[in-house]
């Protein structure tokens, strides 16, 4: 439960005839953790060398990338449109590869360079339609503007008048940009039309090479792209249909052939010399006898396995969790800082149960709690994937947990259930719901003080037991001592502040009767654990000590449990008072037209305010007793950094054997 | 007659005294939050921007860089307390 899932190293032996056998049963248990073989690099080394692909491993990964074209282009993936739930047999999609997909990569393929040509033909057509669209006011054909050798023609736009003396012919349309003119002028005249123009500030547009006229040729190619995009959306059709009669079986020819080449290119990772081969790896010891019967009886009995001995092996065992069913959503969670080692404590149970806790604390409202519930409940349907199924299982939880807080606070979207609060208040007195107690702000802040002792003082225990397990010699004591010194300097401190003061909810010794120097036994008691833990945290490491004043931070870092949530009781307050104290309750005392279009707006604010308090509520809620995890929980431990176990196989969603 | 005028101007210093301190108090929280707040924003500034670098280049990092980018949170924290613990 605290530790992960217990890993044998095995060695399997074989000759090189046996090598595909081998590699088939590895692949379909899906148990073996391949350690891979590193070649040494010096030239007098003489000893395995690392495999070649087997024989299929180029044809194979050819069809694949073929493959992978299509269901790019179709956009295929798992989850989407596509249920894994009809399973095609081994046997059938190695025929429909050798002899029905080629001819459906043909198709496909020439449907989709069709697309692409009359893509292609779609944009020049528009570009067509671009360069005739300033000239189709113009009522003549465009043929009649080329091939003079007499005269010059200019057209395009001016902005300002245009004042020319000398003879000339103009056409001009008044248009958003300015002025359009087509200008013919005789050929010795030019350089003065030039300088006209200029003046008139003119932007060349060039002639197009069309012949007819620019509206007809306009409507023409308009009528051909409406044409083409017709075609195109037969064909887009046609692609469509196409995905949804063979889109599972190109996934399961996928997952096919993705397997055949994993399994064609494992030798890489194998050990050879020239008639053997060696691979070496982990499996969890409970599956042990599982894998060595079926590599038995798959070869016959021709191949050596062999299991390690711990004390043969010095590489580190990759991670697989092991955890109770509720627990399994949070390793994500552990995840995302880092895998814990092999030989290190799990805490993903502890993270589990503490994690909802927090979250419950900081977002103590049965309303609340009620609306993330439901939503962790109806996104299932939707989100789709492990990720996603599992980040909704953890909020799951943490809302059940803000419900519970909720009715032990006595909260419903910041008003007060017909109980009052079996724990600490937290109302506060805000606008029309002053008048109460208040909220209890030192007793929850004590509280919030006492839970970080707790997790605390055992974040350090399990750091004890973590050193103990993983570290050897004397640093293994001193790691052990400096640890406990933690945890003495942090009561040892508690234990002075309790005779010094006398707190609600905290055992009050300043009653004791003085002993020397003014210092009760209470006093006395903690200096010396003071000290002694002091001096045991010294001895680890004395850079240690200057971290001392951590010991206080982290402590009342907790109180974040109560900050966090008391603003959010304050907006949902406020939130209620604008819309309800502010807004409605005015109007209903005399209602009229006016009035009802104020309570819709009320209404409004209130289901706004109250979504806003909702997301900031799970993002602070969960975001702060995630960060009291990972940052005063796991810093007093725990280390991570392990590999995932990754067992050489797959999961087959869509193909069987 | 100025004998009373004193007493009643006593008597109102004694309330306006108890009001102002009230208002002191708010003050006070106010400042408490608003600056660690504002010490807390300079920090994450930093750390932030740096962490968003860093997934870009490498997302196993995420989980690490959210972790200190949410370290300086505790200075806003406490002053969240030092308030609180003003008011009530």
């Amino acid at each position: 439960m605290f530790s992960p899932e217990g890993m044998t190293r095995v060695l399997i032996a074989a000759t090189k005839s046996q090598m595909e056998p081998v590699i088939r049963e590895l692949y379909r248990q899906n148990l073996f953790h391949i350690e891979e073989f590193v070649e040494k690099d010096s030239k007098e080394y003489e000893g395995y060398r690392i495999g070649t692909p087997l024989p299929a491993a180029n044809e194979t990964s050819r069809e694949l990338i073929r493959l992978r074209g299509i269901t790019s282009a179709f956009a295929l993936s798992e989850g989407e449109g596509v249920s894994p739930g009809r399973r095609e047999k081994v046997a059938r999609l190695k025929e429909v590869i050798a002899k029905e997909l080629p001819l459906l990569e043909k198709d496909i393929e020439n449907l989709l360079g069709k697309k692409a040509r009359l893509d292609t033909l779609i944009r020049e057509y528009e570009q067509k339609i671009e360069t005739l669209r300033p000239f189709q006011g113009v009522p003549f054909d465009l043929g009649l503007l080329r091939g003079f050798q007499m005269f010059s023609v200019f057209s395009g736009y001016v902005s300002r008048n245009l004042a020319l003396d000398v003879p000339h012919e103009i056409f001009s349309v008044d248009t958003k940009r300015g002025t359009f003119i087509i200008l013919i002028v005789h050929q010795k005249d030019r350089s003065a039309a030039e300088g006209a123009l200029m003046d008139a500030q003119f932007v060349a547009v060039p002639v197009p090479d069309e012949e007819g006229v620019p509206a007809t040729r306009i409507g023409y190619y308009e009528g051909q792209i409406l044409a083409i995009r017709g075609e195109m959306e037969e064909i887009n059709r046609n692609l469509s249909e196409m995905k949804a009669r063979h889109g599972p079986l190109f996934l399961a020819c996928h997952e096919l052939l993705s397997a055949d080449v994993e399994m064609a290119e494992a030798p890489l990772r194998f050990a050879t010399t020239g008639e053997s081969f060696v691979v070496e790896g982990w499996v969890p010891t409970a599956q042990l006898e599982r894998l060595k019967e079926g590599i038995h009886y798959a070869t016959g009995g021709k191949v050596f396995v062999y299991e390690c001995e711990p004390a043969e092996v010095t590489d580190v065992p990759p991670t697989e969790y092991r955890n109770p069913g509720f627990a399994k959503p949070t390793e994500m969670l552990m995840d995302v800082y880092s895998r814990p080692r092999y030989t290190e404590l799990d805490p993903t149970l502890l993270v589990s149960i503490i994690f909802p806790i927090f979250f419950g604390i900081i977002l103590g409202d049965v309303g609340y709690g009620a609306v993330l519930l439901a939503m962790s409940l109806g996104l299932r349907r939707f989100l789709k994937g492990e990720e996603a199924g599992r980040l909704l299982a953890i909020l799951r939880n943490a809302s059940i947990s803000s419900i519970i807080f909720g009715i032990l606070f006595s909260e419903v979207f910041g008003f007060s259930l017909p109980w009052p609060p079996v724990l600490f208040s937290r109302h506060l007195n805000i606008g029309g719901h002053a008048g109460g107690h208040g909220p209890d702000v030192t007793g929850l802040m004590i509280m919030a003080v006492w839970i970080g002792i707790l997790q605390i003082t055992l974040g350090r225990v399990l750091g004890m037991v973590n050193h103990a397990r993983q570290d050897h010699g004397s640093h293994r004591v001193k790691a052990v001592l400096a640890n406990l010194g933690w945890i003495m300097v942090l009561w040892g401190i508690l234990l002075m502040i309790w005779a010094a003061f006398s707190m609600p909810f905290m055992p009050d010794l300043s009653g004791l009767p003085p002993v020397v120097m003014g210092l009760n036994l209470s006093s006395l008691a903690g200096l010396a654990m003071i000290i002694v833990g002091v001096v045991f945290i010294a001895l680890d490491s004395p850079l240690e000590i200057v971290e001392l004043p951590t010991i206080m931070s982290h402590v009342l870092s907790y109180a974040r449990l109560v900050g966090v949530g008391l603003s959010s009781v304050a907006i949902a307050m406020v939130v209620n008072f604008i819309a309800i104290g502010l807004i409605i309750e005015p109007q209903l005392e005399s209602l009229n037209a006016v009035g009802v279009v104020l309570i819709i707006i009320g209404g409004v604010v209130l289901v706004i305010g109250h979504l806003l308090n909702t997301i900031l509520g799970m993002l602070g809620g969960g975001l702060q007793s995630l960060r009291l995890q990972y940052v005063e929980f796991f810093t007093k431990f725990y280390k991570g950094g392990g590999k995932k176990y990754t067992p050489f196989g797959m999961r087959k969603r869509f193909t069987e054997d | 007659m100025a004998e009373t005028a004193a007493v009643a101007a006593a008597e109102m210093t004694v309330e306006m005294v108890k009001a102002s301190q009230l208002g002191m108090k708010a003050l006070g929280a106010g400042i408490a939050v608003g600056l660690t707040g504002i010490g807390t924003g300079l920090a994450e500034m930093a750390i932030g921007s740096a962490a968003v670098g860093a997934t870009a280049e490498n997302k196993d990092v995420f989980g690490l860089v959210l972790l200190l980018t949410v370290i300086p949170e505790t200075i806003v924290i406490f002053g969240l307390v030092v308030g609180l613990l003003l008011l009530f």
